[in-house]
C-alpha cells in the first residue's frame, strides 16, 4: 500500500522522495472510504469504536463545540454503533436533551431570557431562574410539537395539515405580537418572549417534520417532534431535515455503514485542518498585519480613519475568506457527526470558491439554508404563481426564496432586539439586511434569466478564472451588507463599498 | 423502464454538465445536490409541458420528484389513468 503509484515516481524525483511520499499518503486517505480493508475495519464493532474515539479526538481538538454538546453526541453515536436497531430512540431521547439544555439557536435568546428573569424577583439567582424560564419553554414547545404533529395527522383536512408552515409561521407571529403588547417586566413578557425565541429556533426543522409526516416514513410521532432541535446542532435552517430526508442516505449495507462513517472522519478531519487554517489566518492577517474585520473597516470608514485603498480591500477579501472557513468548519462537524450514526448526508459547504455561476455558489456555500428557501419559499411559489410566463415564474419564485424568505428567516432569527429596542428602532437595525436579501435575489434572478452555458471549450479564462472571479467579487462586495447586529447603518456600509471603487 | 425518455435524457444530461456520473434509478437527484434547484424547475416543467401535470394539486408531493425510479413511477401513473 505505501509504494508509489507510477503517476507519483516522476514527482518522486522533481520534488524528492519525502514529499512525494506524503503525497501518496494523502492519496491513500483521501481513498480510505473506498478502501474494501479499512471499510471493513469500519464496519465491525471494533473498527466503529476505534473510529468514533478518534472521531472524538478530532472534534475536541478543532475546538469548536463545547464539551457537554461532545459528551452527548459522543454517547449518542457510541450507542448507536453498539445497538443501531435502537437508533431512531437514541437519537429521539439526545435531541429531547440537547434541546431541553440549549432550546435556543443564537446566544442572545439566551441573555434575553435571563434578563427577563431576573425582572421576576423569584428567590434563585437569575442564572437558575433563566435556566428554569427556558426548561419550561422547552417542555412546552416539545409539547406543542408532538399535538401539532398528532392534530395533523388526525385531521388532515385541517389548516395545520395542508399547511404546516404556514399555520406554524401564523401561530408564531401570535405569540412574537403578544410579547410586543404585554407591558415589560412580568410573568407574560418572559413567558411569551421565552416562547418566541424557542419557536424561531425550531420552527423550521418543525416544519420539515410536519412535511415528512405526509411523505409517508413510518416514525413515531415523537421521534418526529424530536426532529424540532437534533442533537448534532446547527442553525435554525436544520442539517439534516428530516426523518424521510435522512432515510434517503441511509447506509443499509455494512459496507456503506462503513464508508459512511470513514466518510464522517475524513470531514471531521478536513474540518479540523480547516480550523487551523482559519485560526492561521486570523493570526496572521488579523494580528500580524492588523487587517480590519468588515465591520471595522466599515465603522472606522465610517468614523472618518482613511485605512487607504488597498488595506481596506484587503479587510474586505480576508474577512470573507474567513467566513468561508467558518461556516465550513462549522458545517463539516455537524454533517460528520449525522454521518457517524449512519446517514450519508451531503456536506453543507462544498468548495464555495469553484462555483462559476451566482446559483452554484449558493449550492456549495450553505448547502441547508438553501435548500430550505429552496422547499419552502421556492417551489411553493414556483408551482403556484405566473405559471403562463417561466421566466416571470422563475423571477418571483427566486424573489420568494432569495429576498422575502431569506429576509424573514434572519428577521424572525434576530426578533430578540424588538424586546429592547422599539419597533421602529429595532426595525432600522435590519436595513442593511434587507438591501442584502434584495440584491441577492436580484442577482441570482439576473444569473438565472441569463442562462449563460460555460464550457471548457472557452478557454482557460473564460471557463476557469473568469467566472469565478466575478461571483467571488459579488459576493465579497454583499458581505459588507450582511449584517443582522446593526452596527454600521446602511449608508455607512454603502459609502465603504463605494470608497473601495474609489468613489 | 422506458416511459419517461425525455426525462432521463435530459436528467443525464444536466449530470453530465455537472461532471456527475448516471447515478442509479433509486440514487438521490436533487436532495443530494447532485443537481441544483434550477435542474428540479426544468424537471418540473417538463412534467407540466409534457405530461400536463398539475404540480400545484395540494396532493402532490414534490419531494416525489427525487429519483429516476419516481419520476418513472409518476409518469406510468399519468399513463395508466390517461
Amino acid at each position: 500500500m505505501s509504494e508509489l503509484t507510477p503517476k507519483a515516481l516522476p514527482l518522486a524525483t522533481r520534488i524528492g522522495k519525502p514529499w512525494a511520499s506524503l503525497l501518496a499518503w494523502r492519496a491513500q486517505w483521501l481513498a480510505i472510504d473506498k478502501n474494501p480493508n479499512a471499510i471493513g475495519f469500519a464496519a465491525s464493532k471494533r473498527g466503529a469504536t476505534l473510529l468514533w474515539l478518534t472521531f472524538c479526538a478530532v472534534v475536541a481538538l478543532s475546538g469548536q463545540v463545547s464539551p457537554a454538546n461532545q459528551a452527548l453526541a459522543g454517547a449518542a453515536i457510541l450507542l448507536v454503533i453498539h445497538f443501531p436497531l435502537r437508533r431512531i430512540e437514541i437519537v429521539t431521547v439526545a435531541s429531547l436533551v440537547f434541546f431541553l439544555a440549549r432550546p435556543f439557536r443564537i446566544e442572545q435568546w439566551r441573555m434575553l431570557t435571563d434578563d427577563l428573569a431576573s425582572t421576576l424577583q423569584l428567590p434563585v439567582p437569575f442564572e437558575i431562574a433563566g435556566d428554569l424560564l427556558r426548561f419550561a419553554g422547552a417542555v412546552l414547545f416539545v409539547v406543542f410539537a408532538g399535538a401539532f404533529l398528532a392534530y395533523m395527522r388526525k385531521v388532515p383536512v385541517s389548516l395545520a395539515a395542508r399547511r404546516p408552515l404556514l399555520t406554524l409561521l401564523l401561530a408564531w407571529f401570535a405569540v412574537f405580537l403578544s410579547a410586543l403588547i404585554v407591558p415589560a417586566g412580568g410573568w407574560a413578557a418572559a413567558a411569551l418572549w421565552t416562547m418566541t425565541g424557542i419557536g424561531i429556533s425550531s420552527v423550521w426543522m418543525l416544519a420539515y417534520a410536519a412535511a415528512d409526516q405526509k411523505s409517508g416514513v413510518a416514525v413515531p410521532t415523537y421521534a418526529r417532534a424530536s426532529m424540532a432541535r437534533p442533537f448534532w446542532g446547527g442553525g435554525a435552517e436544520g442539517i439534516g431535515k428530516s426523518w424521510g430526508y435522512l432515510s434517503k442516505f441511509d447506509a443499509r449495507t455494512p459496507e456503506t455503514l462503513g464508508a459512511t462513517r470513514l466518510k464522517a472522519l475524513k470531514l471531521a478531519v478536513w474540518a479540523l485542518v480547516l480550523t487551523g487554517v482559519w485560526q492561521g489566518a486570523e493570526l496572521v492577517f488579523r494580528r500580524w498585519f492588523g487587517l480590519a474585520s468588515i465591520d471595522g473597516a466599515v465603522l472606522a470608514h465610517a468614523a472618518g480613519q482613511n485605512a487607504g485603498l488597498i488595506h481596506s480591500w484587503a479587510s474586505l477579501v480576508t474577512s470573507y475568506l474567513i467566513d468561508l472557513l467558518i461556516i465550513a468548519v462549522w458545517g463539516h462537524l455537524i454533517v460528520a457527526t449525522v454521518r457517524m450514526l449512519g446517514w450519508s448526508i451531503p456536506r453543507n459547504t462544498r468548495n464555495p470558491l469553484a462555483s462559476r455561476t451566482l446559483a452554484e455558489f449558493w449550492n456549495r456555500y450553505f448547502f441547508y439554508f438553501k435548500e430550505m428557501l429552496v422547499d419552502f419559499f421556492f417551489y411553493p411559489a414556483f408551482v403556484r404563481w405566473f405559471k403562463k410566463s417561466p421566466r416571470l415564474r422563475i423571477a418571483f419564485a427566486t424573489f420568494c426564496a432569495a429576498g422575502a424568505g431569506n429576509l424573514l428567516f434572519h428577521v424572525m432569527r434576530e426578533t430578540h432586539v424588538f424586546a429592547s429596542l422599539g419597533v421602529m428602532e429595532a426595525l432600522a437595525v435590519f436595513q442593511s439586511a434587507l438591501f442584502y436579501s434584495i440584491a441577492l435575489a436580484t442577482g441570482l434572478i439576473i444569473s438565472q434569466l441569463r442562462g449563460v452555458k460555460l464550457s471548457p471549450d472557452m478557454g482557460f479564462w473564460r471557463w476557469h478564472v473568469l467566472p469565478r472571479f466575478n461571483v467571488f467579487m459579488f459576493f465579497c462586495f454583499l458581505k459588507i451588507f450582511d449584517d443582522l447586529s446593526g452596527n454600521g447603518t446602511f449608508v455607512e456600509r454603502a459609502a465603504f463599498a463605494l470608497s473601495l471603487l474609489g468613489v | 423502464m422506458t416511459s419517461s425518455p425525455s426525462l432521463r435524457d435530459f436528467i443525464t444530461s444536466k449530470l453530465a454538465e455537472r461532471g456527475q456520473r448516471l447515478v442509479g434509478d433509486h440514487d438521490s437527484l436533487f436532495t443530494s445536490g447532485r443537481l441544483d434547484s434550477l435542474a428540479a424547475v426544468e424537471v418540473m416543467m417538463i412534467l407540466e409541458g409534457t405530461l400536463g401535470l398539475d404540480l400545484s394539486d395540494a396532493d402532490f408531493d414534490i419531494a416525489k420528484l427525487d429519483t429516476l425510479a419516481e419520476l418513472d413511477a409518476l409518469v406510468a401513473s399519468l399513463n395508466k389513468a390517461a
